[in-house]
């Protein structure tokens, strides 16, 4: 009895210290611990990068070393958010750092071609690149995209972006979100130029990565002139390893990282160098609940972010664009891109940007047409007060600048009615039709004056025969209506220039778009012109006839 | 706004601004002049090719819109692009002066023609009325300029764009442009009145002779 009973009680304690040795086990440190005795065993090649770094006792890290407050370089001390990570990551591995510079458009290659171990380097983590290189979660920051201006810009939401110019970098993802709130864009190669386009007041407003403009709101001075209205796009930044050759690497920063979030490490990096830290602190409260702090958390779903979905919807077409573009410089040694017909957004971007362009110089041609003949009417007129006002209109509108005109006529549109494209091009058309129809219609007047002093004629039959005789004028202004409808890309119409410069700020190939773009104005233009000209054939017609 | 506000801050800022839309200008009908006369002089004593070619550019040149072509030389000339060791690359303002350039060659081509058809009829004053043609286009490109605010040029347009973008209400800003208006009217507005003048006192020489 006592044996069964002793016997028992060995059982429950081996039990009980078997269960609590596995809990320990699912402690990423005790999986940690256990991952890199393990590799401090194995340097025989060929092994994991991780086994070498160990070994070597030096591991390879790819940082910035000109993204203020992340990576910089000075004296020759690498310094900043990541250095700072990176430092602490080789000191839990036992092991010295040696910094290596990366780019953006280095730091995948550089683990590729093995000239580094690891990477982190203000890499947003999507879906893309995850082809491209394994990255490590959990993720060790996050960004937003920030939207700056005056702080006496009334800006809240979304709603109150619509129609203002928005300065951003070329082929930054948020832009497309931008674009869908019907937000005008001004295109910069580089983002180090915008917070001085905001000083010197070119910019209202800027747009660009928070951790890019948390350095610039370390100055005062531009801290109180400036603020960040609000943010969007969050992308989680990464550090990564190769997809190959990597995986007990990755497995160990996988762990590190988790550690790093549980016990504040991350946090307190981020604090000393003055960096945003409200995802830090998120992130903390998640590892430190019981079903993320365990050595499977980092795949875990519940407790890791997933990669930013960047990829655009292909065209049907989009193999048959790229196999033509390939085409193109291999037999022509032509570099032609076409990203307006490679992806879902930007084709219908495109198609609705020509059907509104071929609208707007439709609507245009129209409008200066009835406002040529109202003005030419109104300053013929024989009641002197109608005559004074049209001629007080019409030289107001001279003397206005078109892009003003277009602005005022996007003003009084935006004061009556919500705002929309429809809205947008009518008051494009409204402004173009009354600025070339008020000058067209001062050569009808001066026709109605100078057939008045031949006389004969009166009435209709004299007004008829002064736009035949006005034809060269009308036709000209016509001409010049259609030659202006881009402007109207000024206010927020939704036409070709206004559709290609949105798809060029996310996607490449700005030299063709803009090429296709000129030869398609062009074009269009001259088959004005050949229309006008049939116009002012019948119009001189009826002059002779008369 | 206040009166105050308007004149000691608004007003002098725009009227520095506006410096640069006359140097924009300038240079373009510069530009314009430089190109359009040899295509005036090339479509009026050219052979039938020459002539042919010339009408061919200048017809392309009255199509392309200078709003496009701002666009075009902004996205398609690389920054650091140079030709012979020349450095190409263009600034915010030359960008907005050479898109004006096929505008301005065209018009300088199609009244050097018309110059040159009087000066072979005989009237060398009928000629000269190329002129006040050409002040008329100066305006005209003055006028254009206004464009540069598309890319960030700061001339007067972007700086009443700016000042009316910090105001609350309709109100504010059509005070605000109205004083735009004024500013930019009345140089065109003189410069028309100079043109007329010129072309009356032209007129009236070539009738007397």
């Amino acid at each position: 009895m006592m044996n069964r009973l002793l016997r028992s009680m060995l059982l429950s304690v081996g039990l009980l210290s078997g269960m609590l040795a596995g809990a320990r086990a699912e402690t990423p440190d005790a999986a940690l611990d256990e991952l890199l005795k393990q590799a401090r065993t194995e340097c025989a090649p060929p092994a994991d990068r991780l086994n070498r770094v160990l070994c070597s006792g030096r591991l390879r890290a790819g940082v910035r070393e000109y993204y203020p407050l992340f990576g910089t370089r000075e004296g020759g001390v690498n310094d900043g958010y990541e250095p700072d990570i990176a430092r602490v990551i080789a000191k839990r591995l036992g092991v010295e750092v040696d910094f290596m510079r990366v780019n953006a458009a280095s730091r995948i290659p550089l683990l590729a071609e093995d000239r580094i171990d690891f990477t982190i380097a203000t890499m947003g983590h999507n879906t893309q690149r995850d082809g491209q290189a394994r990255f490590i979660r959990p993720h060790y920051y996050q960004s937003e995209s920030a939207l700056i201006g005056p702080k006496a810009l009334p800006i809240k939401t979304w709603e109150d972006v619509a129609t203002r110019t928005i300065c951003v970098t070329i082929g930054n993802g948020s832009n497309a979100e931008l674009v869908s709130h019907k937000a005008r864009l001004m295109l910069f190669d580089e983002a180090g130029v915008l917070p001085d386009r905001l000083k010197d007041e070119t910019c209202t407003l800027a747009t660009q990565d928070d951790s890019f403009f948390a350095y610039y709101f370390t100055d005062p001075a531009f801290a109180g002139r400036f603020e960040q209205k609000f943010g969007f796009a969050q992308v989680p930044w990464g550090m990564a390893v190769a997809r190959t050759g990597s995986d007990k690497l990755g497995r160990a920063l996988d762990l590190l990282s988790q550690i790093f979030h549980r016990d504040g490490t991350f946090l307190a990096i981020a604090r000393e160098n003055r960096i945003g830290t409200a995802f830090l602190e998120r992130q903390r409260a998640i590892w430190q609940r019981p079903d993320c702090d365990t050595a499977q958390g980092s795949t875990n779903s519940a407790c890791v972010l997933p990669a930013l979905n960047a990829a655009l919807q292909p065209t049907p077409f989009a193999a048959a664009v790229n196999t033509f573009e390939d085409w193109t410089e291999r037999r022509l040694g032509l570099d032609v891109t076409l990203p307006m017909l490679k992806t879902a957004p930007a084709f219908s971007l495109f198609l609705n940007g020509i059907a509104n362009s071929l609208i707007l110089i439709a609507g245009a041609l129209v409008a200066t047409l009835v406002f040529a003949i109202a003005f030419g009417f109104a300053l013929g007129s024989d009641v002197r007060p109608v005559r004074w006002l049209a001629r007080l209109v019409t030289v107001t509108l001279q003397s206005s600048p078109i892009v003003l005109t277009l602005v005022i006529a996007a003003a009084f549109a935006h004061a009556l009615l919500p705002y929309s494209s429809a809205v947008a091009l009518a008051a494009s058309i409204l402004a173009l039709g009354l600025s070339n129809g008020s000058n067209a219609g001062q050569a009808v007047s001066e026709a109605v004056i100078s057939l008045h002093h031949e006389g004969g004629e009166k009435g209709m039959t004299l007004f008829v025969h002064a736009l035949g005789r006005s034809a060269t004028s009308i036709v000209s202004f016509l001409v010049n209506a259609a030659k202006g409808t881009p402007i109207a890309s000024f206010i927020g119409a939704p036409e070709l220039l206004s559709a290609l410069t949105d798809i060029t700020s996310f996607s490449s190939g700005r030299v063709t778009t803009y090429c296709l773009l000129l030869v398609f104005y062009t074009l269009v233009v001259m088959v004005v012109v050949w229309l006008c000209g049939l116009l002012r054939a019948w119009l001189e017609s009826r002059e002779v006839a008369a | 706004m206040s009166l105050r506000e308007l004149w000691s801050d608004f007003v002098p800022s725009l009227l520095a601004a506006m410096v640069t839309n006359f140097e924009i200008s300038f240079v373009a009908l510069a530009l314009g002049l430089a190109l359009g006369l040899p295509l005036a002089m090339m479509r009026f004593y050219g052979g039938r090719a020459s002539a042919g070619a010339a009408a061919t550019v200048i017809s392309l040149m009255r199509a392309a819109p200078t709003f496009v072509v701002m666009f075009f030389l902004l996205n398609v000339i690389p920054r650091d692009a140079n030709l012979f060791g020349l450095k190409l690359a263009l600034s915010g303002v030359m960008t907005v002066a050479v898109s004006l350039v096929p505008y301005s060659a065209a018009y300088t081509a199609d009244a050097g023609i018309e110059a040159l058809r009087q000066w072979r009829r005989g009237s060398p004053l009928g000629a000269l009325l190329f002129l006040p043609n050409i002040t008329r286009a100066f305006f005209v490109i003055v006028m254009s300029s206004g464009a540069a605010a598309a890319i960030g040029v700061p001339e007067g347009i972007s700086v009443i764009l700016r000042e009316s973008a910090l105001l609350p209400t309709l109100g504010d800003r059509l005070v605000v442009f109205a004083v735009g208006i004024v500013l930019f009217g009345v140089p065109l507005q003189l410069g028309l009145a100079l043109m007329r003048y010129l072309q009356r006192a032209l007129g009236r020489r070539v009738v007397a002779s």
